[in-house]
Protein backbone atom coordinates (compact mmCIF):
# COMPACT_ATOMS: atom_id res chain seq x y z
CA UNK A 1 0.00 0.00 0.00
CA UNK A 2 1.82 2.98 -1.47
CA UNK A 3 0.75 6.43 0.91
CA UNK A 4 -1.43 7.65 -1.12
CA UNK A 5 -3.60 4.56 -0.75
CA UNK A 6 -2.92 4.88 2.81
CA UNK A 7 -4.15 8.59 2.81
CA UNK A 8 -6.99 7.74 1.38
CA UNK A 9 -7.85 4.87 3.20
CA UNK A 10 -7.33 6.43 6.27
CA UNK A 11 -9.54 9.72 4.84
CA UNK A 12 -12.17 6.90 4.38
CA UNK A 13 -12.38 5.98 8.09
CA UNK A 14 -12.71 10.07 9.21
CA UNK A 15 -15.93 9.53 11.37
CA UNK A 16 -18.78 11.22 9.71
CA UNK A 17 -21.01 13.93 11.71
CA UNK A 18 -25.09 13.00 11.79
CA UNK A 19 -27.03 14.65 9.48
CA UNK A 20 -29.27 15.84 12.02
CA UNK A 21 -26.64 17.21 14.24
CA UNK A 22 -24.90 18.85 11.05
CA UNK A 23 -28.47 20.37 10.60
CA UNK A 24 -28.76 21.79 14.15
CA UNK A 25 -25.23 23.55 14.18
CA UNK A 26 -25.98 24.64 10.89
CA UNK A 27 -28.71 26.64 12.66
CA UNK A 28 -26.99 27.81 15.73
CA UNK A 29 -24.26 28.85 13.67
CA UNK A 30 -26.28 30.43 11.08
CA UNK A 31 -28.13 32.52 14.41
CA UNK A 32 -24.58 33.31 16.09
CA UNK A 33 -24.84 31.25 18.71
CA UNK A 34 -27.25 32.95 20.40
CA UNK A 35 -27.27 33.03 24.49
CA UNK A 36 -30.85 34.09 25.14
CA UNK A 37 -32.42 31.32 24.98
CA UNK A 38 -33.39 30.28 28.43
CA UNK A 39 -32.13 26.09 27.85
CA UNK A 40 -28.95 27.75 26.38
CA UNK A 41 -28.57 30.04 30.00
CA UNK A 42 -29.53 27.27 31.97
CA UNK A 43 -26.82 25.34 30.33
CA UNK A 44 -24.41 27.33 30.18
CA UNK A 45 -25.24 27.91 34.24
CA UNK A 46 -24.50 24.78 34.62
CA UNK A 47 -21.42 24.10 32.66
CA UNK A 48 -19.70 26.82 34.74
CA UNK A 49 -20.75 25.61 37.81
CA UNK A 50 -19.55 22.22 37.07
CA UNK A 51 -16.80 23.90 35.80
CA UNK A 52 -15.84 26.07 39.40
CA UNK A 53 -17.25 22.74 41.23
CA UNK A 54 -14.34 20.89 39.46
CA UNK A 55 -11.74 23.10 39.07
CA UNK A 56 -8.86 22.73 41.58
CA UNK A 57 -8.21 25.63 43.99
CA UNK A 58 -6.37 27.92 41.46
CA UNK A 59 -2.75 27.51 43.23
CA UNK A 60 -1.14 30.01 40.73
CA UNK A 61 -4.03 32.30 40.71
CA UNK A 62 -3.78 32.58 44.60
CA UNK A 63 -0.20 32.79 44.34
CA UNK A 64 -0.22 35.85 42.25
CA UNK A 65 -2.79 37.56 43.94
CA UNK A 66 -0.37 37.03 47.32
CA UNK A 67 2.60 38.08 45.20
CA UNK A 68 0.81 41.59 44.94
CA UNK A 69 -0.23 41.79 48.28
CA UNK A 70 3.63 41.50 49.34
CA UNK A 71 4.45 43.46 46.36
CA UNK A 72 1.73 46.21 47.94
CA UNK A 73 2.85 45.78 51.36
CA UNK A 74 6.62 46.42 50.78
CA UNK A 75 5.84 49.48 48.34
CA UNK A 76 3.79 51.16 51.36
CA UNK A 77 5.77 49.97 53.87
CA UNK A 78 9.07 51.79 51.50
CA UNK A 79 6.99 55.07 50.51
CA UNK A 80 6.13 55.62 54.29
CA UNK A 81 9.44 55.65 55.29
CA UNK A 82 10.82 57.25 52.46
CA UNK A 83 7.83 60.24 53.63
CA UNK A 84 9.16 59.71 57.22
CA UNK A 85 12.71 60.17 55.77
CA UNK A 86 11.74 63.49 54.06
CA UNK A 87 9.91 64.82 56.77
CA UNK A 88 13.42 64.56 58.94
CA UNK A 89 15.15 66.27 55.86
CA UNK A 90 13.23 69.15 55.66
CA UNK A 91 15.63 72.12 55.37
CA UNK A 92 16.20 73.46 58.90
CA UNK A 93 15.39 70.42 60.92
CA UNK A 94 18.49 68.68 61.19
CA UNK A 95 21.60 69.57 61.39
CA UNK A 96 22.71 68.46 57.86
CA UNK A 97 20.65 70.69 56.15
CA UNK A 98 21.83 73.58 58.39
CA UNK A 99 24.98 73.02 56.40
CA UNK A 100 25.26 72.42 52.97
CA UNK A 101 28.14 70.80 51.57
CA UNK A 102 31.24 72.97 50.98
CA UNK A 103 30.03 76.10 52.24
CA UNK A 104 31.41 77.44 55.20
CA UNK A 105 29.37 78.09 58.11
CA UNK A 106 29.30 81.75 58.97
CA UNK A 107 28.21 81.63 62.46
CA UNK A 108 30.08 78.18 64.13
CA UNK A 109 33.50 79.12 66.01
CA UNK A 110 35.11 75.70 64.88
CA UNK A 111 33.15 74.40 62.21
CA UNK A 112 35.09 74.56 58.60
CA UNK A 113 36.02 78.81 59.63
CA UNK A 114 38.52 80.72 57.99
CA UNK A 115 39.80 82.83 60.74
CA UNK A 116 41.29 85.92 58.80
CA UNK A 117 42.79 88.73 60.69
CA UNK A 118 40.88 92.00 60.63
CA UNK A 119 41.34 94.14 57.74
CA UNK A 120 44.32 96.14 57.78
CA UNK A 121 43.79 99.56 59.77
CA UNK A 122 45.24 102.59 59.61
CA UNK A 123 47.44 103.46 63.19
CA UNK A 124 44.55 105.42 64.39
CA UNK A 125 42.06 102.98 64.56
CA UNK A 126 44.35 100.59 65.75
CA UNK A 127 45.29 103.11 68.21
CA UNK A 128 41.52 103.46 69.02
CA UNK A 129 41.24 99.75 69.23
CA UNK A 130 43.90 99.68 71.93
CA UNK A 131 42.22 101.87 73.79
CA UNK A 132 39.25 99.60 73.97
CA UNK A 133 41.20 96.73 74.65
CA UNK A 134 42.73 98.07 77.75
CA UNK A 135 39.46 99.40 78.80
CA UNK A 136 38.10 95.80 78.83
CA UNK A 137 35.79 96.42 75.65
CA UNK A 138 37.54 94.46 73.14
CA UNK A 139 38.67 90.93 72.99
CA UNK A 140 41.90 89.66 71.28
CA UNK A 141 40.84 88.78 67.22
CA UNK A 142 42.27 85.69 67.46
CA UNK A 143 39.31 84.59 68.74
CA UNK A 144 37.43 84.85 65.84
CA UNK A 145 34.00 84.42 66.50
CA UNK A 146 30.30 86.38 65.59
CA UNK A 147 28.88 88.21 68.18
CA UNK A 148 28.59 86.91 71.70
CA UNK A 149 24.52 88.03 71.46
CA UNK A 150 24.62 86.53 68.39
CA UNK A 151 21.09 84.83 67.45
CA UNK A 152 20.88 82.21 64.41
CA UNK A 153 18.56 82.56 61.75
CA UNK A 154 17.87 79.98 59.30
CA UNK A 155 17.30 80.93 55.52
CA UNK A 156 14.90 79.50 53.43
CA UNK A 157 18.00 76.90 51.85
CA UNK A 158 19.07 76.08 55.10
CA UNK A 159 22.23 77.98 55.82
CA UNK A 160 21.80 79.93 58.87
CA UNK A 161 22.50 83.59 58.73
CA UNK A 162 24.06 85.17 62.19
CA UNK A 163 21.85 87.77 62.98
CA UNK A 164 23.36 90.02 66.26
CA UNK A 165 21.23 90.51 68.64
CA UNK A 166 21.25 94.00 70.59
CA UNK A 167 21.40 93.93 74.11
CA UNK A 168 17.65 93.30 75.47
CA UNK A 169 16.59 96.57 77.29
CA UNK A 170 17.26 96.60 80.57
CA UNK A 171 15.88 98.68 83.20
CA UNK A 172 18.28 101.97 83.85
CA UNK A 173 16.17 105.03 83.26
CA UNK A 174 17.10 108.00 85.26
CA UNK A 175 14.09 110.50 85.29
CA UNK A 176 15.24 114.16 85.41
CA UNK A 177 18.69 113.66 84.19
CA UNK A 178 19.44 115.77 80.94
CA UNK A 179 22.77 114.38 80.67
CA UNK A 180 21.83 110.97 78.63
CA UNK A 181 24.05 107.91 78.53
CA UNK A 182 23.24 105.57 76.09
CA UNK A 183 24.64 102.51 75.10
CA UNK A 184 23.42 102.08 71.34
CA UNK A 185 23.66 99.14 69.20
CA UNK A 186 23.33 97.90 65.56
CA UNK A 187 23.36 94.94 63.02
CA UNK A 188 23.67 95.07 59.37
CA UNK A 189 23.72 92.30 56.76
CA UNK A 190 24.81 92.69 53.96
CA UNK A 191 25.15 90.66 50.10
CA UNK A 192 26.80 91.23 47.57
CA UNK A 193 28.09 89.16 44.50
CA UNK A 194 31.15 86.54 44.87
CA UNK A 195 33.40 88.78 43.07
CA UNK A 196 32.90 91.63 44.92
CA UNK A 197 33.20 90.43 48.91
CA UNK A 198 36.82 91.00 49.12
CA UNK A 199 36.41 94.12 48.43
CA UNK A 200 32.51 94.86 50.13
CA UNK A 201 34.97 93.57 53.40
CA UNK A 202 37.83 96.10 52.66
CA UNK A 203 35.50 98.89 52.09
CA UNK A 204 33.94 97.63 56.21
CA UNK A 205 36.91 98.63 57.34
CA UNK A 206 37.74 101.80 55.59
CA UNK A 207 34.25 103.25 56.72
CA UNK A 208 34.53 101.85 59.87
CA UNK A 209 37.88 104.07 59.91
CA UNK A 210 36.66 107.03 58.46
CA UNK A 211 34.22 107.80 61.29
CA UNK A 212 37.04 107.09 63.47
CA UNK A 213 36.04 103.82 64.93
CA UNK A 214 37.71 100.48 64.53
CA UNK A 215 37.27 96.70 63.62
CA UNK A 216 37.46 94.91 66.98
CA UNK A 217 36.80 91.79 65.05
CA UNK A 218 36.37 89.60 61.69
CA UNK A 219 36.01 86.76 60.20
CA UNK A 220 36.02 85.93 56.14
CA UNK A 221 34.76 82.42 55.08
CA UNK A 222 36.25 80.40 52.04
CA UNK A 223 34.20 78.28 49.87
CA UNK A 224 36.24 74.91 48.24
CA UNK A 225 37.57 77.39 45.50
CA UNK A 226 39.39 79.26 48.22
CA UNK A 227 36.90 82.06 47.43
CA UNK A 228 35.40 84.09 49.96
CA UNK A 229 32.05 83.26 50.57
CA UNK A 230 30.98 85.98 53.51
CA UNK A 231 32.21 86.98 56.59
CA UNK A 232 31.43 88.88 59.64
CA UNK A 233 32.80 92.05 61.21
CA UNK A 234 32.66 93.38 64.82
CA UNK A 235 32.64 96.83 64.84
CA UNK A 236 33.13 100.13 67.30
CA UNK A 237 31.73 103.21 65.73
CA UNK A 238 31.83 106.36 67.55
CA UNK A 239 28.03 106.78 68.90
CA UNK A 240 27.77 110.06 68.04
CA UNK A 241 27.97 109.49 64.25
CA UNK A 242 26.26 105.81 64.20
CA UNK A 243 23.58 107.02 61.86
CA UNK A 244 26.10 108.69 59.01
CA UNK A 245 28.35 105.30 59.67
CA UNK A 246 25.23 102.67 58.99
CA UNK A 247 24.20 105.08 55.82
CA UNK A 248 27.48 104.13 53.99
CA UNK A 249 27.48 100.53 55.30
CA UNK A 250 24.73 99.93 54.08
CA UNK A 251 25.65 101.49 50.17
CA UNK A 252 28.51 98.36 50.31
CA UNK A 253 25.95 96.02 49.36
CA UNK A 254 22.31 94.61 49.18
CA UNK A 255 20.86 95.26 53.17
CA UNK A 256 18.99 91.98 54.43
CA UNK A 257 18.48 93.26 57.50
CA UNK A 258 18.92 96.34 60.03
CA UNK A 259 18.58 96.77 63.39
CA UNK A 260 19.20 99.38 66.09
CA UNK A 261 18.92 99.39 69.44
CA UNK A 262 19.70 101.67 72.82
CA UNK A 263 20.03 101.48 76.58
CA UNK A 264 20.04 103.49 78.90
CA UNK A 265 22.58 103.05 81.29
CA UNK A 266 22.51 106.94 82.68
CA UNK A 267 21.42 105.40 85.99
CA UNK A 268 24.38 103.21 86.39
CA UNK A 269 26.36 106.13 85.21
CA UNK A 270 25.00 108.23 87.71
CA UNK A 271 24.86 106.14 90.39
CA UNK A 272 28.74 105.20 89.67
CA UNK A 273 29.37 108.64 89.64
CA UNK A 274 27.64 109.79 93.04
CA UNK A 275 29.24 106.80 94.75
CA UNK A 276 32.56 108.12 93.66
CA UNK A 277 32.27 111.48 95.21
CA UNK A 278 31.44 109.75 98.08
CA UNK A 279 34.09 107.61 98.39
CA UNK A 280 36.31 110.40 97.83
CA UNK A 281 35.08 112.72 100.36
CA UNK A 282 35.08 109.68 102.61
CA UNK A 283 39.07 109.44 101.70
CA UNK A 284 39.45 112.91 102.36
CA UNK A 285 37.51 112.31 105.59
CA UNK A 286 40.03 109.52 106.64
CA UNK A 287 43.32 111.43 105.55
CA UNK A 288 41.98 114.41 108.03
CA UNK A 289 41.87 111.76 110.97
CA UNK A 290 44.69 110.08 109.88
CA UNK A 291 46.49 114.04 110.50
CA UNK A 292 44.84 113.68 113.97
CA UNK A 293 45.65 110.52 115.08
CA UNK A 294 47.60 110.24 118.14
CA UNK A 295 48.56 106.67 118.60
CA UNK A 296 49.80 104.17 116.37
CA UNK A 297 46.82 101.99 116.52
CA UNK A 298 44.31 104.52 115.17
CA UNK A 299 46.62 105.21 112.77
CA UNK A 300 47.06 101.95 111.57
CA UNK A 301 43.82 101.34 111.31
CA UNK A 302 43.00 104.52 109.36
CA UNK A 303 45.01 103.37 106.74
CA UNK A 304 43.28 100.01 106.36
CA UNK A 305 40.03 102.65 105.75
CA UNK A 306 42.20 104.41 103.32
CA UNK A 307 43.15 101.39 101.24
CA UNK A 308 40.10 99.79 101.05
CA UNK A 309 38.59 103.11 100.29
CA UNK A 310 40.63 103.99 97.46
CA UNK A 311 40.17 100.53 95.66
CA UNK A 312 36.49 101.82 95.75
CA UNK A 313 37.16 104.86 94.30
CA UNK A 314 39.71 102.87 91.49
CA UNK A 315 36.15 100.27 90.66
CA UNK A 316 33.84 103.25 90.21
CA UNK A 317 36.45 104.86 88.40
CA UNK A 318 36.96 102.05 85.93
CA UNK A 319 33.36 101.39 85.97
CA UNK A 320 32.41 104.90 85.25
CA UNK A 321 35.40 104.64 82.27
CA UNK A 322 33.52 101.48 80.80
CA UNK A 323 29.74 103.65 81.00
CA UNK A 324 31.81 105.86 79.38
CA UNK A 325 33.38 103.94 76.38
CA UNK A 326 30.30 101.67 76.12
CA UNK A 327 27.72 104.73 75.49
CA UNK A 328 30.57 106.63 73.38
CA UNK A 329 31.10 104.03 70.98
CA UNK A 330 27.93 102.31 69.39
CA UNK A 331 28.76 98.35 68.56
CA UNK A 332 28.30 97.47 64.79
CA UNK A 333 27.62 93.99 63.67
CA UNK A 334 27.78 93.04 59.86
CA UNK A 335 27.24 90.42 58.40
CA UNK A 336 28.36 89.82 54.93
CA UNK A 337 26.91 86.90 52.25
CA UNK A 338 26.86 86.50 48.81
CA UNK A 339 23.81 87.26 46.40
CA UNK A 340 24.77 84.11 44.22
CA UNK A 341 24.25 81.77 47.33
CA UNK A 342 20.70 82.87 46.59
CA UNK A 343 20.65 82.75 42.72
CA UNK A 344 22.28 78.77 43.37
CA UNK A 345 19.34 78.12 46.06
CA UNK A 346 16.49 80.61 45.67
CA UNK A 347 13.83 80.35 48.36
CA UNK A 348 10.73 78.93 47.61
CA UNK A 349 9.13 81.88 48.76
CA UNK A 350 11.24 84.65 46.76
CA UNK A 351 10.54 82.28 43.17
CA UNK A 352 8.45 84.35 40.73
CA UNK A 353 7.90 84.98 37.35
CA UNK A 354 8.94 82.86 34.48
CA UNK A 355 12.66 81.92 36.05
CA UNK A 356 10.09 80.29 38.89
CA UNK A 357 7.63 78.53 36.67
CA UNK A 358 10.54 76.70 35.52
CA UNK A 359 12.02 76.11 38.36
CA UNK A 360 9.28 74.57 39.79
CA UNK A 361 8.40 73.15 36.43
CA UNK A 362 12.00 71.08 36.89
CA UNK A 363 11.37 70.28 40.11
CA UNK A 364 7.55 68.99 39.19
CA UNK A 365 9.58 66.96 36.68
CA UNK A 366 11.92 65.84 38.75
CA UNK A 367 9.94 64.73 41.44
CA UNK A 368 7.52 62.90 38.86
CA UNK A 369 10.21 61.39 37.64
CA UNK A 370 11.59 60.00 40.78
CA UNK A 371 7.93 58.69 41.03
CA UNK A 372 7.91 57.12 38.26
CA UNK A 373 11.50 55.39 38.81
CA UNK A 374 10.12 53.98 42.17
CA UNK A 375 6.99 52.64 40.66
CA UNK A 376 8.85 51.03 38.46
CA UNK A 377 11.25 49.50 40.47
CA UNK A 378 7.93 48.04 42.05
CA UNK A 379 6.41 47.43 39.49
CA UNK A 380 8.85 45.68 37.09
CA UNK A 381 9.39 42.88 40.21
CA UNK A 382 5.76 42.77 40.12
CA UNK A 383 5.15 41.86 36.14
CA UNK A 384 8.03 39.71 36.41
CA UNK A 385 6.82 37.64 39.17
CA UNK A 386 3.01 37.81 37.52
CA UNK A 387 4.92 36.70 33.95
CA UNK A 388 6.25 33.51 35.76
CA UNK A 389 2.94 32.93 37.14
CA UNK A 390 1.44 33.15 34.17
CA UNK A 391 3.69 30.66 32.16
CA UNK A 392 3.95 28.68 34.88
CA UNK A 393 0.25 28.07 35.09
CA UNK A 394 -0.23 27.79 31.13
CA UNK A 395 2.15 25.13 31.48
CA UNK A 396 0.31 23.37 33.99
CA UNK A 397 -2.66 23.88 32.02
CA UNK A 398 -1.17 22.42 28.89
CA UNK A 399 0.51 19.78 30.70
CA UNK A 400 -2.87 18.76 32.68
CA UNK A 401 -4.68 18.84 28.94
CA UNK A 402 -1.61 16.39 26.93
CA UNK A 403 -2.36 14.04 30.10
CA UNK A 404 -5.78 13.08 28.70
CA UNK A 405 -3.97 11.59 25.76
CA UNK A 406 -2.01 9.02 28.23
CA UNK B 1 -25.88 23.92 4.26
CA UNK B 2 -23.43 21.15 5.24
CA UNK B 3 -23.00 19.36 1.90
CA UNK B 4 -22.49 15.43 2.60
CA UNK B 5 -20.07 15.17 -1.08
CA UNK B 6 -17.85 18.44 0.90
CA UNK B 7 -17.73 16.56 3.64
CA UNK B 8 -16.29 13.60 2.31
CA UNK B 9 -13.87 15.34 0.24
CA UNK B 10 -12.50 17.97 2.33
CA UNK B 11 -11.11 14.83 4.73
CA UNK B 12 -8.06 13.76 3.18
CA UNK B 13 -4.85 15.82 3.07
CA UNK B 14 -3.77 17.79 0.47
CA UNK B 15 -3.42 15.62 -2.80
CA UNK B 16 -7.02 14.97 -2.98
CA UNK B 17 -8.71 17.61 -1.50
CA UNK B 18 -10.61 19.74 -3.84
CA UNK B 19 -8.89 22.42 -5.30
CA UNK B 20 -11.40 24.50 -5.15
CA UNK B 21 -11.22 24.24 -0.94
CA UNK B 22 -7.52 24.62 -1.03
CA UNK B 23 -6.42 27.78 1.20
CA UNK B 24 -4.79 30.17 0.55
CA UNK B 25 -3.93 33.48 3.68
CA UNK B 26 -5.52 35.82 1.33
CA UNK B 27 -8.51 34.49 1.42
CA UNK B 28 -8.91 33.11 4.94
CA UNK B 29 -8.25 36.47 6.48
CA UNK B 30 -11.41 38.30 4.06
CA UNK B 31 -13.47 34.85 5.32
CA UNK B 32 -16.59 35.16 7.13
CA UNK B 33 -16.76 32.67 10.10
CA UNK B 34 -20.17 30.98 8.55
CA UNK B 35 -17.52 30.47 5.55
CA UNK B 36 -14.89 29.02 7.78
CA UNK B 37 -17.78 26.57 9.70
CA UNK B 38 -18.63 25.09 6.21
CA UNK B 39 -15.54 24.17 4.92
CA UNK B 40 -13.78 23.25 8.12
CA UNK B 41 -17.06 21.32 10.04
CA UNK B 42 -16.89 17.51 8.98
CA UNK B 43 -13.00 17.82 9.17
CA UNK B 44 -13.28 18.94 12.82
CA UNK B 45 -16.09 16.74 13.79
CA UNK B 46 -13.57 14.22 12.51
CA UNK B 47 -10.82 15.05 14.42
CA UNK B 48 -12.71 15.65 17.62
CA UNK B 49 -14.58 11.91 17.32
CA UNK B 50 -10.79 10.25 16.69
CA UNK B 51 -9.66 11.63 19.65
CA UNK B 52 -13.13 11.26 22.08
CA UNK B 53 -14.03 8.39 20.07
CA UNK B 54 -17.72 8.42 21.00
CA UNK B 55 -20.19 10.22 19.07
CA UNK B 56 -22.38 11.97 21.17
CA UNK B 57 -19.35 13.78 22.88
CA UNK B 58 -17.80 14.65 19.67
CA UNK B 59 -21.23 15.95 18.20
CA UNK B 60 -21.30 18.19 22.14
CA UNK B 61 -17.59 19.23 21.57
CA UNK B 62 -17.36 19.65 18.20
CA UNK B 63 -20.37 22.21 18.98
CA UNK B 64 -18.53 23.27 21.47
CA UNK B 65 -15.28 24.40 19.67
CA UNK B 66 -17.03 25.92 16.87
CA UNK B 67 -19.40 28.53 19.43
CA UNK B 68 -15.92 29.05 21.36
CA UNK B 69 -13.89 29.71 18.03
CA UNK B 70 -17.38 32.13 17.09
CA UNK B 71 -16.82 33.72 20.59
CA UNK B 72 -13.37 34.78 20.14
CA UNK B 73 -13.28 34.76 16.43
CA UNK B 74 -11.75 38.34 17.05
CA UNK B 75 -8.99 37.33 18.91
CA UNK B 76 -7.27 35.13 15.38
CA UNK B 77 -4.34 36.71 14.76
CA UNK B 78 -3.12 35.61 11.44
CA UNK B 79 0.70 36.19 12.11
CA UNK B 80 0.57 33.33 14.90
CA UNK B 81 -0.62 30.75 12.13
CA UNK B 82 -3.56 29.86 9.87
CA UNK B 83 -7.25 30.14 10.78
CA UNK B 84 -7.63 26.52 10.64
CA UNK B 85 -4.73 25.81 12.53
CA UNK B 86 -6.42 28.28 15.18
CA UNK B 87 -9.62 26.46 14.81
CA UNK B 88 -8.30 23.12 15.17
CA UNK B 89 -6.67 24.30 18.23
CA UNK B 90 -9.18 25.29 19.74
CA UNK B 91 -11.07 22.03 19.11
CA UNK B 92 -8.18 19.92 20.31
CA UNK B 93 -8.28 21.92 23.39
CA UNK B 94 -11.73 21.20 24.31
CA UNK B 95 -11.63 18.03 23.02
CA UNK B 96 -8.84 17.09 25.58
CA UNK B 97 -11.22 18.95 28.47
CA UNK B 98 -13.50 16.39 27.70
CA UNK B 99 -11.17 13.27 28.00
CA UNK B 100 -10.20 15.08 31.19
CA UNK B 101 -13.26 15.26 32.26
CA UNK B 102 -14.43 11.84 31.07
CA UNK B 103 -11.01 10.47 33.36
CA UNK B 104 -11.42 7.95 30.74
CA UNK B 105 -11.03 6.86 27.33
CA UNK B 106 -13.80 6.00 25.53
CA UNK B 107 -13.44 3.06 23.56
CA UNK B 108 -13.74 3.77 19.35
CA UNK B 109 -17.50 3.91 18.62
CA UNK B 110 -18.20 1.45 16.00
CA UNK B 111 -19.20 3.76 12.92
CA UNK B 112 -21.84 3.06 10.71
CA UNK B 113 -21.23 2.30 7.02
CA UNK B 114 -21.23 5.45 5.14
CA UNK B 115 -23.32 5.19 2.27
CA UNK B 116 -21.49 8.31 0.95
CA UNK B 117 -18.29 6.96 1.15
CA UNK B 118 -16.18 6.65 -2.14
CA UNK B 119 -15.39 3.49 -3.22
CA UNK B 120 -11.88 3.82 -4.24
CA UNK B 121 -11.35 1.60 -6.75
CA UNK B 122 -14.44 -0.06 -7.14
CA UNK B 123 -13.45 -3.64 -6.58
CA UNK B 124 -14.77 -6.02 -3.95
CA UNK B 125 -11.63 -5.72 -1.96
CA UNK B 126 -12.67 -2.31 -0.46
CA UNK B 127 -13.89 -3.28 2.80
CA UNK B 128 -11.07 -5.55 3.41
CA UNK B 129 -8.91 -2.60 2.59
CA UNK B 130 -10.77 -0.66 5.23
CA UNK B 131 -10.92 -3.20 7.78
CA UNK B 132 -6.82 -3.81 7.68
CA UNK B 133 -6.46 -0.04 7.89
CA UNK B 134 -9.18 0.54 10.35
CA UNK B 135 -7.07 -2.28 12.72
CA UNK B 136 -4.14 -0.70 11.98
CA UNK B 137 -5.10 2.12 12.86
CA UNK B 138 -5.95 0.45 16.69
CA UNK B 139 -2.75 -0.35 16.96
CA UNK B 140 -1.36 3.62 17.61
CA UNK B 141 -1.40 5.02 20.52
CA UNK B 142 -3.34 8.41 21.18
CA UNK B 143 -0.79 10.58 20.18
CA UNK B 144 -0.26 8.42 16.87
CA UNK B 145 -3.78 8.33 16.48
CA UNK B 146 -4.31 12.37 16.95
CA UNK B 147 -1.14 13.76 14.45
CA UNK B 148 -2.34 10.90 11.51
CA UNK B 149 -6.01 12.06 12.32
CA UNK B 150 -4.94 16.05 11.70
CA UNK B 151 -3.12 14.92 8.62
CA UNK B 152 -5.84 12.56 6.81
CA UNK B 153 -8.85 13.41 8.01
CA UNK B 154 -8.33 16.99 8.93
CA UNK B 155 -6.28 17.77 5.49
CA UNK B 156 -3.10 19.93 7.70
CA UNK B 157 -0.32 20.97 6.93
CA UNK B 158 2.54 20.03 8.55
CA UNK B 159 2.68 23.50 9.77
CA UNK B 160 -0.74 23.79 10.54
CA UNK B 161 -0.18 20.38 12.48
CA UNK B 162 2.61 21.97 14.38
CA UNK B 163 0.42 24.85 15.38
CA UNK B 164 -2.09 22.65 16.61
CA UNK B 165 0.09 20.46 18.62
CA UNK B 166 2.48 23.35 19.78
CA UNK B 167 5.48 21.78 18.45
CA UNK B 168 8.62 23.11 15.83
CA UNK B 169 7.03 22.03 12.36
CA UNK B 170 10.23 19.90 11.75
CA UNK B 171 9.19 17.79 14.53
CA UNK B 172 5.51 17.69 13.40
CA UNK B 173 7.05 16.17 10.07
CA UNK B 174 9.41 14.05 11.60
CA UNK B 175 6.55 12.36 13.98
CA UNK B 176 4.34 12.17 11.03
CA UNK B 177 7.19 10.22 8.83
CA UNK B 178 7.15 7.91 11.73
CA UNK B 179 3.53 7.26 12.15
CA UNK B 180 3.25 6.45 8.30
CA UNK B 181 5.58 4.36 8.68
CA UNK B 182 4.03 2.59 11.51
CA UNK B 183 0.78 2.69 9.73
CA UNK B 184 1.95 1.44 6.70
CA UNK B 185 3.83 -1.51 8.71
CA UNK B 186 0.86 -2.79 10.36
CA UNK B 187 -1.50 -2.31 7.07
CA UNK B 188 1.54 -4.50 5.19
CA UNK B 189 1.50 -7.44 8.31
CA UNK B 190 -2.06 -7.62 7.95
CA UNK B 191 -2.23 -7.89 4.37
Amino acid sequence: MNERELALAVAAEAPAPDPDFARQLDERVARGFPRDSRAARLTLARARAASVLRRRPPVAALGAIASVLIALAVAVSLIGGESATRHADVPGTSGADQRPGGAIELDSPTDGKIANPAPAQPPAAAKRRSEALDAGLATEPAIVRPHPDAATTLRDDGTQLAVPVPPAPRPGFAPGTRDRRIERSATLALAAPDDRLDKVAADIAAVTDRYRGFVLSSSLATGDEGATTGGSFELRIPAARLDAALADLAELGQVRSRTTAGQDVTAAFVTAGDRLEAARAERASLLTRLENATTDNAAAALRLQLDATAGEINRLKSRIAVLRIRTDYANVAVTLQSTDADTAAPASGERDGLRGALDDAADSLGTALELAIRALGVAIPLALVAAAVALAARAIRRRRRESALH
Amino acid sequence: MTDPATARSTGVNEAIVEPGVALGATTEEAESFEALYRRTFPRVYAYVASLVRERAAAEDVTALAFERAYRKRNRFRPARGTREAWLFGIARNAALDELRKRKRRASLEAEPEDPAAPDFDGHADSALRRATVRAALAQLDAREHEIVALKFMAGLSNAEIAGVLGISESNAGTKLHRTVNKLREACDERA
